[in-house]
């Protein structure tokens, strides 16, 4: 494929592997303008119509990086509380991460909540004040009891090779609805744990891949988009720059003749541009009311931090950005308690209750709720045996999530774990059947979104998954 | 009978037809709709055995007490079900199933010998070029007649030749990856000899740049890294010794069936240092190194050790095979497993230090005294790390007993200002009172949020104008409990969390000063632990226990387990009936090295010059570079590409000679622009848009390395020093723990092939600009335009500071007009019309009317180095 052809005819593959603008795909279209009988190769990132119609039309992935126990959240187990201390009475998985004692019951008790009644426990008073939104899933299971693998599991769907990112496949599958934006970000996201193919688009084409705000270890305030700025000249002045380079870069198309990745070069230059301003614009909260800042907690140090990450998401999603994740993490393994559990899980649920609740709440009152997907969860939960005195393992064989909004009952609990919480039993959903579901809630069919790629198909979730039609509202 | 169909045959309808029948899915090769297919079972072996419950999988599964066999998968049966199900098998398992259905549906079946014909399997044809008399002042080599030939049969013409300037940048970025010189480009253009061109070619390839520019095309097929990347990223601090030998290889134009040879099988030749560093080949993979499952992660390293070899030396996608016969091309099972065997018999691993995240093998290269050495230098380290601490601790002792021993100030002066006062307001107050201001507004702060303890009662009733008050009320209290170390008060002033708490992190405690000169102590020691001998070592691969057969693993699982097959070379490729006979006490894979390497293998040689071609045509004669099977693309000149194979083999596979043949065909001096007019034949751009045919030069755009080093040598900042470490980690050091805190250091002048190559993330500018993703062979790199670069060009320091570099050095010259001219010769080799001239002053003198006049050329610079004709080869 030559991406210099000579105004050719352009094959849908062609633009997509070679001359991706980006975000914003504005680049090619003025050559297209010409081609009216192959409109359909227009902007790839252009919105495009889902499978069926979609339940949600865009999604926020709440991560919390490291692992929050379910037994001491969202998965109350009475028999472990009863059986403290006693060995858990069946077979412990073959390969284990570490090596764990016997049942360590909750330190925190739960609480029924809302007209459902769902249980919560005392970690998080805030976000149990909406459980009546949440489609609590508390059967989830994966394969890999190792951050990394689990990481890049929940992630792309694969934990021994580099596959495309989910929010990859959803920009895939339906664009983007904002033309000065990446249309999947992630904000301040951990580089440890698969890093950046977390969110990379491996062989899907460049512009499915997300676009990082910071990192982990970066304050929220403080995370930029890498050279969205520059620290030297003003708009002004750069502008005129642009102009200059944009006649340069003409004159040398009049000397060679019509070449697309040259001209779609000099658009990507205007667009660049444009992201300049629209990014900084997003990411600014500061003409939000106090009532909103206070909402997500941002007038308080321990949320403050996390209530802007959740705040930003809100104004990226009302960008029409489709893919938003927020990361809670820290310097260490965020909720990754291997011992000190209390202390830690404490700290952490502290961090993200109040922001959490917050904005599913202002979600609420905007209507973006009914659309939006929210997912929460981490790359795994923890044993219900306890590692050391105070401290729980990485357990992958069961564990919750949660969603909210964008089509989801609210108010309900999904499947169960044994009885004492460390292994999927009841409606069992493999992280396929996460991905799988959540394609569907977009509008997606998981077995017709596929790439081909080195001569085969590949979809997100491989041979497997299963839509789980129960949680749909 | 009666029990089975009133109670057996609905569980198992409703139960397991569903994934297991003939009707429906026979998944695992089961199917349990017929007695004769319940007994004989799927991939895993009989479903029962009759009478015996506890040696029958089906009630295992459903028992669901093994956690790597529960059916059905979704949830366990109801107790009643299982029951029913025991007891039907301890009954002997009576079936009236009549055996209607047909078996369970097979899959494909492989035919080798239709395999044998599909084109790349075939053995190199040899043949003469073909004869284009009417075209013969087109034809400077035997390519050119290939070539032209193709072209005749569309009735296209090929572009004219290319004009010297354009060519002579062609030539240098294709062979070194740098721009030429000024001064090259003259001497050139004044040579005016029928070898002027050949000259250059000899040049180029003399040059020691070129090693590092096609080692690197080979290193992208290598999937070279300097970390391993996937879920714990740790350093591969003795990969460079492998990349520098692939750049010797190619300056030393090492014959490449011996470079296949020693890159597989190094260890296993006459013991050279040189042939066990080429082995880092199997052994850079990404991996997933913290990988509980030891037996998996095993038989995950070697899927990848076969899928590399597969695309990387025959342009096959043998790791398809690992869990099923290939669904394409005509590789089974059985073969993915033969090669396995020989891997199996590898160690990839060490065998010590087998932790959480598991080490790789090496190979030491170190002494017992340079042992003893490091030993004792860490020694050193470790005490100067403990100077650093104890010096961290005493500073924040000694910043606590300050703060409080003027803790009734900090209250007095935090009584006069409000906690959302200016920073500036606070920083003034302290200033006055002596105190520091970022413990001033942490203590307001606390004041403000939480005095429940009695303590802070006063301090609001005693809140004055001046702080006397507050003062006069809290000195003598402190005194007392810094005297007495106890009581209320005393806890107040040591609350971790309190009015005077010492955050933990020291970049959040101490201030400035402290904390620089606690970095520069911190550099000393690293520095000196970086001047510390490092035990010199290589990656590698060495034999390990030897296995004669390995079982294949149904589904790619090692829990179910299939047939043993012995070691052996896919069979569709084989060249001889026999199957090889491999020694007792080696792996194999010395002669799995050389039977890839043999003249005999036709996928060698082909894809290999394929990729060349590619390298420097922008488009392989096989456009799929990697993938040479069925879902690849065929070749646009299959005689050519068998001629040039041919011809690749006979000179002793010599790269060298490959690109004196390319580069002096007219096809590869053909100019870019096609001055088509109707006399010439059929309209090219409409024939053929994609220029599979090479009907005129592709226009390409620099690779990423390219882009760096060429805005680095224009400015004069680029240095070539060649080889040694450069990732500047130890080896297996952490370049991403927990942290996100990224450590590595791409602030380098050497060439971009020196820069750290960190899987999962990739220098900004390498990714951006395509660079591939180091954990797959890559033969043909991708050529997007995507915004994010255009933001580099834009704001990224390294570009505007050869834009300042450039700038800096054009400064000497005498006036503007000779700066221009300067700079177009640097970075175009061409010199500037008039218009353009014009247009740059302009342009500079408008910048200069800017905030920052002094660099307006800087900004010129930068804009041009920007522009699409630096980047861009016609």
């Amino acid at each position: 494929m030559n991406p210099h052809a000579p105004s050719s005819p352009i094959t849908r593959r062609t633009m997509l592997q070679r001359c991706a603008g980006g975000f914003g795909f504005l680049a090619f279209q003025a050559l297209l303008a010409k081609e009216q009988a192959r409109a359909a190769v227009a902007n790839p990132l252009a919105p495009k119509q889902p499978h069926f119609p979609a339940r949600a039309k865009r999604i926020v992935f709440l991560f919390m990086k490291g692992g929050p126990s379910h037994v001491d959240t969202f998965d109350p187990k009475p028999l472990l509380q009863r059986d403290d201390g006693k060995p858990y009475p069946f077979e412990q998985p073959r390969i284990q991460f570490a090596a764990t004692g016997k049942l360590l019951k909750s330190p925190w008790s739960f609480k029924r909540y809302g007209q459902s009644g769902l249980p919560v426990s005392e970690l998080f008073p805030n976000v149990a004040q909406c459980v009546d939104d949440l489609c609590i899933l508390r059967s989830v299971h994966g394969t890999n009891p190792a951050h990394g693998g689990a990481s890049l599991k929940l992630h792309t769907g694969s934990d021994t090779q580099v596959r495309p990112s989910m929010g990859s496949w959803l920009m895939y599958g339906l664009g983007s609805e904002n033309e000065n934006l990446p249309g999947f970000i992630t904000i301040c996201p951990t580089l440890a744990h698969g890093g950046v193919n977390n969110w990379g688009s491996a062989f899907l084409p460049a512009y499915c891949q997300g676009t990082p705000i910071g990192n982990a270890s970066i304050p929220s305030d403080q995370a930029l988009v890498k050279n969205i700025r520059n620290d030297s000249i003003g708009a002004a002045l750069q502008r005129r720059q642009l102009d200059f380079l944009a006649e340069a870069n003409r004159d040398l198309l009049n000397l060679s003749g019509p070449d697309q990745a040259m001209e779609g070069r000099i658009n990507s230059f205007e667009l660049a541009f444009r992201m300049q301003s629209a990014m900084p614009e997003a990411q600014d909260v500061s003409h939000e009311s106090e009532a909103t800042k206070s909402l997500y907690g941002m007038d308080h140090p321990v949320t403050a931090n996390f209530g802007r990450q959740c705040l930003m998401a809100r104004r990226f999603l009302e960008r029409g950005v489709r893919f938003v994740q927020v990361t809670h993490s820290d310097g260490e393994v965020q909720w990754d308690q291997h011992s000190s559990l209390h202390k830690g899980h404490t700290k952490n649920a502290a961090e993200v209750d109040k922001p959490i609740a917050g904005f599913l709440r202002d979600l609420k009152q905007r209507g973006l709720l009914d659309d939006t997907l929210v997912l929460w969860g981490g790359e795994f939960g923890r044993t219900p045996t306890a590692q050391g005195k105070d401290g729980r393992d990485h357990n992958p064989h069961g564990f919750t999530m949660w969603m909210a909004g964008g089509g989801v009952k609210g108010g309900m609990a999904h499947g169960a774990t044994d009885d004492y919480g460390y292994f999927a039993q009841e409606d069992k959903m493999h992280i396929h059947d996460v991905h799988a579901t959540i394609l569907h809630l977009m509008g997606l069919n998981h077995e017709q979104l596929t790439y081909k790629y080195a001569g085969r198909d590949f979809r997100l979730t491989d041979v497997e998954g299963n839509v789980v039609k129960a949680l749909f509202a | 009978m009666e029990f089975f169909e009133k109670e057996v045959r609905p569980v198992l309808v409703n139960r397991c037809y569903q994934c297991h029948s003939v009707a429906k899915k026979t998944k695992g090769g089961l199917a349990l709709d017929s007695r004769e297919s319940t007994l004989k079972g799927g991939d895993s072996g009989p479903a029962l055995v009759a009478g015996d419950p506890e040696q029958s999988k089906l009630i295992e599964a459903v028992r669901y007490k093994s956690h790597d066999l529960q059916m059905p998968p979704k949830g366990e049966l109801p107790a009643g079900e299982v029951e029913t199900l025991e007891k039907w098998v301890k009954m002997g398992a009576p079936d009236p199933r009549a055996n209607a259905v047909a078996a369970a549906k097979g899959g494909r079946v492989i035919n080798i010998e239709e395999g044998r014909r599909f084109w790349s399997f075939t053995p190199i044809a040899r043949l003469e070029p073909p004869a284009v008399p009417d075209r013969a002042s087109k034809i400077k080599t035997p390519i050119d007649a290939f070539i032209q030939a193709k072209l005749k049969e569309k009735n296209l013409s090929s572009a004219p030749p290319v004009d010297k300037r354009t060519l002579i940048r062609r030539a240098t970025f294709d062979l070194i990856g740098l721009p030429p010189t000024p001064k090259e480009v003259d001497a050139f253009l004044a040579d005016n000899s029928p070898e002027a061109f050949d000259k250059v070619i000899e040049r180029l390839l003399a040059s020691p740049q070129y090693g590092e520019r096609w080692g690197r095309h080979w290193l992208d097929v290598a999937r070279y890294a300097d970390s391993n990347g996937m879920d714990e990223n740790i350093a591969y601090g003795n990969a460079w010794r492998y990349r520098d030998y692939v750049v010797r290889a190619f300056n030393n134009d090492k014959p490449f069936d011996q470079f296949v040879i020693e890159q597989m099988a190094g260890d296993l030749l006459p013991s050279s240092e040189e042939a066990i560093t080429a082995t880092g080949f199997l052994s850079l993979g990404a991996r997933v190194l913290a990988e509980p499952d030891m037996r998996k992660l095993q038989m995950d390293i070697i899927d990848e050790q076969i899928d590399t070899t597969g695309k990387a030396f025959l342009g096959m996608k043998l790791g398809c095979a690992r869990c099923h016969d290939h669904k394409f091309d005509p590789i089974k099972t059985d073969d993915y497993y033969a090669l396995a065997a020989i891997f199996h018999s590898t160690r990839s691993l060490s065998d010590e230090k087998m932790g959480a995240i598991k080490f790789w093998n090496e190979h030491s290269l170190a002494t017992p005294e340079q042992v003893a050495e490091k030993k004792k230098y860490d020694e050193l380290v470790k005490a100067r790390h403990a100077e650093v601490t104890a010096f961290t601790t005493k500073a924040r002792n000694d910043l606590k007993a300050e703060l409080q021993n003027h803790a009734a100030e900090y209250l007095a002066a935090a009584a006069m200002f409000s906690p959302e006062a200016a920073p500036a307001d606070v920083e003034r107050l302290a200033t006055a009172w002596q105190l520091r201001p970022q413990y001033l507004l942490a203590c307001r702060r606390y004041l403000d949020r939480v005095p429940e303890n009695p303590f802070f009662a006063a301090w609001r009733e005693f809140a004055d104008e001046d702080g006397s008050g507050v003062r006069e009320h809290y000195e003598p209290l402190v005194a007392e409990a810094l005297k007495s170390k106890k009581g209320a008060v005393y806890g107040a002033l040591n609350d971790p969390k309190g009015f005077l708490a010492v955050p933990d992190a020291p970049a959040d405690a101490l201030d400035a000063a402290t904390l620089a000169k606690i970095a520069a102590m911190n550099d000393a020691v690293m520095e000196f632990e970086n001047k510390g001998p490092e035990l010199p070592s290589i990656m590698s691969v060495a034999d390990d226990k030897i296995v004669k057969t390995l079982p294949i693993h149904l589904r790619g699982s090692y829990l179910t387990l299939g047939k043993p097959v012995e070691r052996g070379f896919p069979e569709v490729m084989r060249t001889s009936f026999a199957r090889e006979i491999f020694p007792a006490k080696q792996s194999g894979r010395l002669e799995l090295a050389r039977w890839i390497a043999s003249s005999g293998n036709p996928l060698t040689a082909r894809v290999l010059v394929n990729r060349v071609w590619r390298w420097h045509f922008g488009q392989g004669i096989v456009a799929s570079t990697d993938n040479f099977g069925l879902l690849g693309s065929r070749p646009s000149h299959p005689e050519l590409l068998d001629w040039l194979a041919g011809q690749f083999i006979e000179s002793g596979w010599s790269i060298k000679d490959l690109h004196r043949l390319i580069m002096k065909s007219a096809v590869y001096q053909e100019s870019s622009t096609a001055n088509y007019s109707m006399a010439d034949g059929a309209d090219p751009r409409a024939v053929d848009p994609e220029n599979r045919l090479c009907w005129r030069a592709n226009i390409q755009r620099l690779e990423a390395e390219e882009i760096r080093d060429a805005m680095l040598s224009v400015s004069g900042w680029l240095d070539l020093t060649m080889g040694g470490k450069t990732i500047p980690l130890h080896n297996r050091e952490f370049v991403f723990n927990h942290t996100s805190k990224d450590h590595t250091t791409y602030e380098s002048a050497r060439r971009a092939l020196y820069l750290p190559i960190i899987r999962n993330n990739l220098y900004n500018m390498l990714e951006q600009f395509d660079y591939p993703d180091p954990t797959m062979p890559t033969g043909s790199r991708n050529s997007t335009v995507i915004a994010p670069q255009a933001l580099i060009m834009m704001n990224s320091p390294v570009v505007m500071e050869c834009g300042a570099r450039l700038a800096a050095r054009l400064s000497v010259l005498a006036n503007d007009e000779q700066r221009v001219r300067e700079i177009y010769a640097l970075l175009y080799n061409r010199a500037p019309s008039e218009r353009e001239k014009d247009r740059v002053l302009a342009a500079v003198r408008d910048f200069s009317r800017s905030e920052k006049p002094e660099s307006a050329w800087s900004l010129m610079c930068q804009t041009l180095l920007a522009a699409n004709e630096f980047i861009y080869l016609r």
